[in-house]
């Protein structure tokens, strides 16, 4: 009668089940691809190139690049929205009383925003080649840079959209604070902008900012600059995440039935 | 074999006490009932005894395992709809038993099976291309208890299963239960619907204020609490029948449709036989006669309100009594 899958695979199975529907698909693959070509081409005339280590990128390279922290970010929001909509319809309580722990139901949430993040970033690169090919210098750190960007973001911002959702009652509420955080961090970050030639206080807003440094080590992947400062930057998001991830494990497993 | 085990089992928030000081046992392959008016700790027992919160105080033993010690392995074993609706509003009907059954892992094929049967044992068939969040309040309550059986279990406990459905889909679901029983499984229901608790269950308990009041089958309960049975004698005239019924027992006079002398009495043949003697002595004819047992329902009423006095008589024991 049994399958014998681990139970985490399970629920990682119905997490993708019940998160992948046409209105992901756009907002996660569709709006950022849009946003890379008309964004990217729209602002060339403004911003003609963007001084990056020893290169120079043109806006679109340094836009797609961007988009692929931006993503890895954005796609996070399903974790909070999973459980989010598992309070409000009950199936939170149903998978505690059946075959799983607190604990698996946790790391599931985590691994289903951490392949969202990858496949999404996947796509991203791939549909973004064509723009930063030019300036592209993948060498032996590319994969290993985009695969813990991926990983870690996935953790960081899943779990700063975990304890939102575990933190607010309303659906109002949820709805308006996920996205005025989310979209706090994408505009104050480096996604979009590079933080040479800001205002000194945005430039230092951007760092304070965990895309910020998750979209650098990205770039550094893609264009081939690592240096001390991504190290630096890297160890940071790793601090960062493990800190709000044991934040929201917390605060997960004292939620209330 | 006991499925279910409960002794001294306890569960208070703050200083309400919803579950106190139980002791349960159900046996295996039976259909134990759980009654209690509004708040009386249904659900809270249903989730100390699925693992869901822990007991203040008390053990818990299912299925021969220690709850405590061995939550999952007891949850592996169970299944439980709650009282609290739940599904995925993004899935149709099918597709939600169908990941169901995989989140149980119960293989692919045995799935499909499953699915095809419960969509038809459940009346479902119609519904089942449409979104959980589009159908109504009954049908996915439906969808809920139906999926439940998507896996296999030893026991499976549902807290108030029937409410929303209409009378058809509730037979049916009984019925279904009923069947699942022959097949071996145990049940632990919960019920306001006192003919529901009749009809399907080996044993009752009725609780409240968190304390089990009487545990009995349902024949038992009645011969205990409901051996006092209504006797109705309707008489012609609006005949004062105070004098004439003296010594007859306790009994109500009402004069609606003509006038009826209502007397409730623990040995009903009796004081059937000295009240048809006094009114043929007083040469009062009888126009009709009835005697009737008391219903489940009504001996629910007696050992709640029973109860509740006892309570109140707890709470407030310095005040006098005025009985
Ligand atoms: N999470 C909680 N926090 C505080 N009190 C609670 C909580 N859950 C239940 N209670 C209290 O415990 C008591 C028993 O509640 P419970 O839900 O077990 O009743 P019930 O018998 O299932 O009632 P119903 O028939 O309405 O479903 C009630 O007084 C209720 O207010
Ligand atoms: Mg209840």
């Amino acid at each position: 009668m049994e399958g014998n899958l681990h139970p985490i695979v399970r629920l990682i199975n119905r997490n993708l089940t019940i998160s992948l529907n046409m209105g992901f698909v756009i907002w996660q693959v569709i709006f950022p691809v849009i946003y890379i070509f008309v964004a990217g081409f729209a602002y060339t005339a403004l911003i003609h190139n963007v001084p990056f280590g020893q290169k120079n990128l043109d806006y679109p390279a340094f836009i797609s690049s961007g988009m692929i922290g931006f993503n890895i970010m954005n796609s996070t929001l399903i974790s909070g929205i999973i459980i989010w909509n598992d309070r409000r319809h009950g199936m939170f309580e149903q998978i505690l009383v059946g075959p799983f722990t607190r604990a698996q139901y946790i790391l599931s949430n985590v691994y289903t925003i951490g392949i969202i993040g990858l496949v999404s970033a996947g796509l991203i690169t791939a549909i973004g080649y064509p723009l930063f090919f030019k300036s592209v210098e993948f060498n032996i750190l590319t994969v290993p840079l985009v695969v813990f960007a991926s990983i870690t973001g996935a953790i960081l911002f899943g779990s700063i959209a975990s304890i939102i959702s575990t933190r607010l009652k309303s659906s109002e509420g949820f709805n308006v604070v996920i996205n005025t955080v989310f979209l706090f961090f994408a505009f104050v970050s480096t996604a979009f902008y590079p933080a040479e030639g800001a205002p000194p206080i945005l430039a230092t807003a951007f760092y304070l900012n965990p895309l910020t440094y998750l979209v650098d080590v990205v770039r550094a992947g893609i264009f081939g600059n690592f240096t001390g400062t991504v190290a630096y930057e890297m160890v940071v998001l790793v601090a960062g995440a493990a800190v709000l991830f044991s934040i929201a494990t917390k605060l997960l497993s004292k939620l209330e039935i | 074999m006991l499925c279910v085990e409960a002794k001294s089992l306890s569960k208070s928030y703050g200083n309400v006490t919803a579950v106190d000081s139980i002791d349960l046992s159900v046996e295996s392959g039976k259909i134990f009932g759980f009654l209690g008016p509004n708040g009386a700790g249904k659900t809270t027992t249903i989730k100390l005894l699925t693992t869901l919160i822990l007991p203040t105080s008390g053990t818990i033993n299912i299925l021969g395992m220690d709850a405590a010690r061995y939550p999952l392995k007891v949850r592996k074993k169970i299944g439980v709809v709650l009282q609290q609706p739940s599904y995925e509003p993004n899935l149709t009907v099918e597709r939600s038993l169908e990941k169901y059954g995989m989140m149980w892992d119960v293989d692919s094929k045995t799935r499909r099976d499953r699915v095809e049967e419960l969509l038809a044992a459940f009346d479902l068939q119609e519904i089942r291309k449409k979104k959980n969040d589009d159908i109504s309040i009954g049908q996915r309550r439906r969808v809920q208890v139906a999926r439940e059986f998507m896996h296999d279990m030893d026991l499976l406990f549902l807290d108030e299963p029937t409410v929303g459905l209409d009378p058809s889909a509730r037979r049916g679901l009984l019925d279904y239960i009923k069947g699942k029983v022959r097949d071996g499984l145990t049940i632990f229901f919960t019920t306001h619907i006192l003919e529901e608790a009749e009809y399907l269950c080996d044993e009752i308990a009725i609780i409240n204020h968190g304390k089990i009041i009487a545990v009995d089958t349902p024949d038992e309960l009645k011969n205990k609490f409901g051996r006092e049975k209504t006797i109705k004698v309707h008489i012609g005239k609006a005949e004062d029948v105070g004098a004439i019924l003296q010594g007859v027992g306790k009994y109500e006079v009402s004069h609606d449709e003509g006038t009826v002398i209502t007397l409730h009495s623990a040995d009903s043949e009796q004081a059937l036989v000295k009240i048809l003697q006094v009114l043929n002595a007083n040469n009062i004819a009888v126009e009709d006669l009835s005697v009737v047992p008391t219903s489940l329902e009504e001996i629910f009423l007696t050992v709640v309100k029973n109860s509740n006095n006892n309570f109140g008589g707890k709470l407030a024991s310095n005040s006098s009594s005025d009985k």
